[in-house]
């Protein structure tokens, strides 16, 4: 029979204090196989480890249990600790008596017995654990960075100068996303484009990088090391490789369509690029605003390219990708006025959002940086500033804080007051939340230097008089309520994934949260990864955040990417589904049932067969297979049955 | 004539008869009859606003219930208050299994014993909140269409200029009634449209009228009151519309008050939507109940020459 080792950890006070360890030890010992059981503080601590260590080799132990914490916590690593010792890792389990008994219970007696039942049942388990080895799976060492904003153009240069292949594929033409419309950024009121360009044109000519921009990914299949991607490269009209970007069709084109990069401030062409720094700076034609497309007639901008780059028969194109790692990098939206009823609806011109205000801001804005107000081109002398527009309101809108707007609208209100000295800028808030090297500095400074009046509550309605903007709100320290006729309203609108994330995810089979935001594995030690593997996260797709978190997470993807590719090969959890030939009829039921795609029917034997690449161990096969021919490994039938028995008490 | 199910509530019966004599006058016109409940009580008016639930709960409950076992799916009311309590009522009962179950212990003939009842699942679950309530106007947006009025349109209000007042309990809470967005609202506005009227639009036609205030803090409600009537003055209102019996009392009596501590204040007329709707769809005039007002309507009607007579039909 096995020997088996038992250890139970006290977790500090975090499992002892409820369930009695020493007894737990004692009464473990009693259970068939078990040879030997210690307590001990802290198990995961070096001197725990070593502990394991030492009893694996003094008492020749089979196999261990360490009961502790969940295994999401500690498993790889009392897993290493016993291979070290000549363990096989698959003979080390974990019992978990914290998550599961001890945080969640307070009567002592009954926690002890129930950790009891707990290290009885992985008794049972570990009895019939087999050894394993660990499937080794290749890695194709190329990545795959989806959405150009500074997030992406950050992980795919850092990629890229690690020495190998990225394609960055955006679904504009231009690369540069969100922070190229941005003015100057807090909390050093750096000029945004000045500190973005230079990255952008880095990495448009980086010979590591594959641009890809007016793209889309159409489909993903495969698994980490090994994706094969396919993505759209939509038909901009023009021949990419043969226009020189003079812009002189552009100039002509008689099509106006607002511009979705000036927040609709101005508008372009049919044929446009979004901004003159654009990378590639190659213009698109906008098929659904072109006047020949939707008429037959015009085609002005073939006529005065002397080069003939204008190609209206082009379509779509197709490619094909062998990729290793995915990072997503989708970055945000923000929440649209339209929907804030009590703000106007988007009914009243001097009602805008932030990033409309950056666009004003901006010395390449439609107003070269003069702050002008849409409605009249008047300048404002009294500017609301409304933050939380549809964050932190569960009942109606966002429940979630969007984190960026604290900073962005005191930069906003600074900003103003240095354009417009007799400019008076109001500020509406719920709380001021600065955490951020330098936030706290930055806001003191606008509040007590720069007369920006601050005004504790929110907004309850914003309508029109005449061409004042009126501002209703209460001032929560005084208990008034205020009336603000106001020239200018900025709406630090709530910041929301983007539309496209959703129909992302779903052809890349990874996880969001409850808000729409892209799921990391776990949100203080895996903060950059999805629980897939081989998809990593990287900006504001993943949650709202300003610039340099964004760049840190992007950085740190890239990272996890680059450890990836520094393998050889991947080793895959050998504990996963395995099939009996002998009893497999070749039904497939599992086939569809899978959610991973990894069973695949051999014709030629009649069976089904697991692609182990592929499957994550979840059972759904084990399930349906009316013949118990697919088992999974160290978790099969008659391990499942005695730890049930165990767990109800019997033997 | 089809019939519709029909709940006047506690105003329209006594106080502002006129006001629901208009609504079966109109509906008339319109090709439908409101037909009154056999026997119908208080709907409870204000209670479901308040903590303790099941009591409140019992008498819109009972109406409701009612409405179901004499085969009928939907329920019209004219008030918004009425709308409100049974609206909200049947939405508990919709989505609270536990007041679903309560609630129909009192509603069945012989009680089971209430513990036994919250253990049970089904059999003595009666009213599961099967009836449809609706306000009128809501009835006469989705199911009749405006468009059907402005069709059978007797009497042209072109050329008024009518300010929608929505008052609290119309819309709100916006999750339980969604009847439109509380916050910009246009079921009114499209109502006077289709009679041919124009709409105003004033920031405070959402905002409180002080409603029972009037009572306890008459001179809080007049304050009130003034903002909203003043505010649709300025915008170029004629007169203001209202679907609340409450808000009625309040937006017309109070403009005594209103006068004597605004010296600039100038009479606005109100006007019920089902007066209107009488008005415009030809009902013979002096049924509408127009004497019993404050202020004065015969301006408006001199506007659109009706109080004369005209375009009454035979």
């Amino acid at each position: 029979m096995k020997r088996i080792g038992v250890f139970v950890c006290h977790c500090g006070i975090n499992i002892a204090e409820t369930v009695d360890v020493k007894r737990v030890a004692e009464e473990v010992l009693k259970m068939p196989g078990v040879v030997y059981t210690q307590d001990y503080i802290y198990m995961c601590s070096d001197p725990g480890q070593a502990l394991v260590r030492k009893k694996i080799k003094e008492e020749k132990l089979d196999a261990v249990i360490i009961a502790a914490c969940s295994p999401n916590l500690h498993e790889s690593t009392f897993r290493a600790a016993a291979e070290e010792a000549g363990l096989n890792p698959w003979q080390c389990e974990i019992a978990n008596i914290r998550e599961q008994c001890s945080w969640i219970h307070s009567n002592r007696k009954k926690a002890t017995e129930k950790a009891i039942k707990i290290v009885g049942t992985i008794v049972e388990k570990s009895r019939l654990n087999e050894s394993l080895e660990p499937i080794p799976v290749l890695i194709k060492k190329k990545a795959l960075v989806i959405g150009g904003g500074i997030a992406g153009i950050q992980s795919a240069l850092d990629i890229a100068d690690s020495g190998y292949k990225v394609i960055l594929v955006e679904k504009e033409s231009s690369i540069g996303g969100h922070m190229a419309q941005l003015s100057e950024t807090f909390p050093t009121l750096d000029c945004s484009q000045c500190i973005l360009t230079p990255k952008m044109v880095a990495a448009g000519k980086h010979q590591n990088i594959e641009l890809m921009t007016y793209s889309e990914i159409e489909e993903v299949s495969g698994y980490v090391g090994n994706f094969n991607v396919k993505i759209r490269r939509k038909a901009p009209f023009v021949d990419w490789d043969k226009c020189t970007g003079c812009g002189l069709c552009m100039e002509k084109c008689p099509a106006k369509v607002p511009s979705v990069f000036d927040r609709e401030l101005t508008t372009h062409g049919a044929i446009y690029v979004p901004f003159p720094q654009a990378v590639p700076n190659k213009p698109v034609i906008d098929k659904d605003s072109c006047i020949y497309f939707k008429t037959g007639k015009c085609r002005l901008c073939e006529k005065v390219c002397e080069i003939n780059a204008i190609d209206f028969e082009q379509e779509d194109r197709f490619v094909e990708e062998e990729i290793g790692a995915i990072i997503v990098a989708t970055g945000y939206d923000t929440l649209p006025i339209v929907d804030l009823a009590e703000y106007g609806a988007g009914d009243i011109p001097d009602v805008i959002d932030g990033l409309a205000f950056e666009r004003l801001l901006s010395a390449s804005g439609p107003t070269v940086g003069e702050v002008k107000r849409p409605s009249d081109g008047m300048v404002p002398k009294e500017v609301v500033f409304v933050q939380c527009a549809g964050s932190r309101d569960p009942e109606r809108y966002r429940p979630y804080c969007s984190k960026i707007c604290c900073m962005y609208t005191t930069k906003h209100a600074l900003l103003y007051k240095h354009r417009v000295h007799d400019g008076q800028p109001y500020i509406f808030y719920i709380d001021i939340r600065t955490g951020g090297k330098g936030y706290e500095e930055f806001y003191h400074n606008a509040e007590e230097e720069e007369g920006i009046i601050y005004l504790r509550g929110k907004v309850a309605k914003i309508f029109r008089d005449g061409d004042k903007t009126v501002v209703w709100g209460t001032d929560t320290l005084t208990g008034r309520n205020v009336e603000i006729e106001a020239d200018l309203v900025v709406l630090a609108t709530a910041v929301i994934p983007t539309d496209s994330t959703a129909e992302l995810v779903k052809k890349l089979r990874i996880q969001t949260g409850p808000n729409g935001f892209l799921a990391e594995a776990h949100p203080k030690l895996r903060p950059v990864e999805s629980i897939n593997s081989g998809f990593f996260l990287a900006g504001a797709a993943q949650g709202p955040k300003d610039i340099p978190e964004t760049v840190a997470q992007a950085s740190a993807a890239a990272c996890k990417v680059i450890s990836l590719f520094s393998r050889d090969h991947l080793e895959q959890d050998p504990a996963i589904a395995w099939v009996d030939e002998d009893l497999c009829n070749g039904c497939q039921t599992c086939v569809p049932v899978c959610p991973y795609d990894a069973r695949e029917y051999d014709e030629e034997k009649n069976i089904v067969i697991v692609n182990e690449a592929l499957c994550e161990g979840c059972g759904s096969c084990v399930a349906a297979c009316p013949s118990g021919a697919t088992q999974m490994r160290n978790l099969s039938d008659s391990q499942i049955k005695s730890m049930i028995t165990a767990s109800l008490g019997g033997k | 004539m089809a019939k519709v199910a029909y709940y006047p509530g506690c105003a329209l019966k006594e106080r502002s008869s006129h006001l629901d004599r208009s609504a079966r006058d109109a509906t008339v016109k319109l090709g439908f009859e409101l037909d009154e409940l056999d026997t119908w009580t208080c709907c409870g008016a204000v209670p479901p606003v308040s903590k303790e639930r099941i009591m409140n709960l019992i008498a819109p409950s009972r109406i409701l219930k009612n409405v179901r076992d004499s085969g009928s799916d939907v329920l019209i009311t004219i008030c918004d208050f009425c709308y409100n309590t049974l609206k909200r009522t049947n939405y508990s009962i919709r989505t609270d299994e536990i007041i679903r179950k309560r609630i129909n212990t009192f509603l069945a003939d012989d009680t089971p014993e209430r513990e036994y009842l919250e253990k049970d699942n089904s059999q003595w679950v009666d009213y599961k909140g099967e009836v449809k309530v609706i306000h009128l106007m809501e009835y006469l947006r989705d199911e009749l269409g405006y468009k059907q009025i402005t069709e059978n349109l007797k009497r042209s209000l072109k050329g008024l200029k009518l300010a929608p007042y929505y008052g609290c309990v119309m819309l709100r809470p916006q999750n339980e009634i969604q009847l439109d967005d509380p916050e910009n609202p246009s079921i009114i506005e499209d109502f006077i449209s289709a009679l041919d009227a124009q709409p105003v639009k004033y920031p405070y036609r959402t905002e409180c009228c002080g409603s029972y205030l009037s009572i306890s803090s008459p001179d809080a409600s007049t304050r009130l009151c003034y903002r909203i009537l003043n505010s649709a003055i300025n915008k170029g209102a004629d007169a203001i519309v209202v679907s609340c019996p409450l808000c009625f009392y309040n937006l017309d009596s109070r403009q005594k008050a209103i006068a004597e501590a605004y010296q600039d204040f100038k009479p606005i007329p109100i006007f019920y939507f089902t007066q209107l709707l009488s008005v415009a769809l030809g009902v013979e005039y002096g049924r509408q109940g127009f004497e019993k007002h404050y202020v004065d309507v015969t301006p408006i009607l001199d506007k659109i020459g009706t109080s004369s007579g005209k375009g009454d039909e035979e």
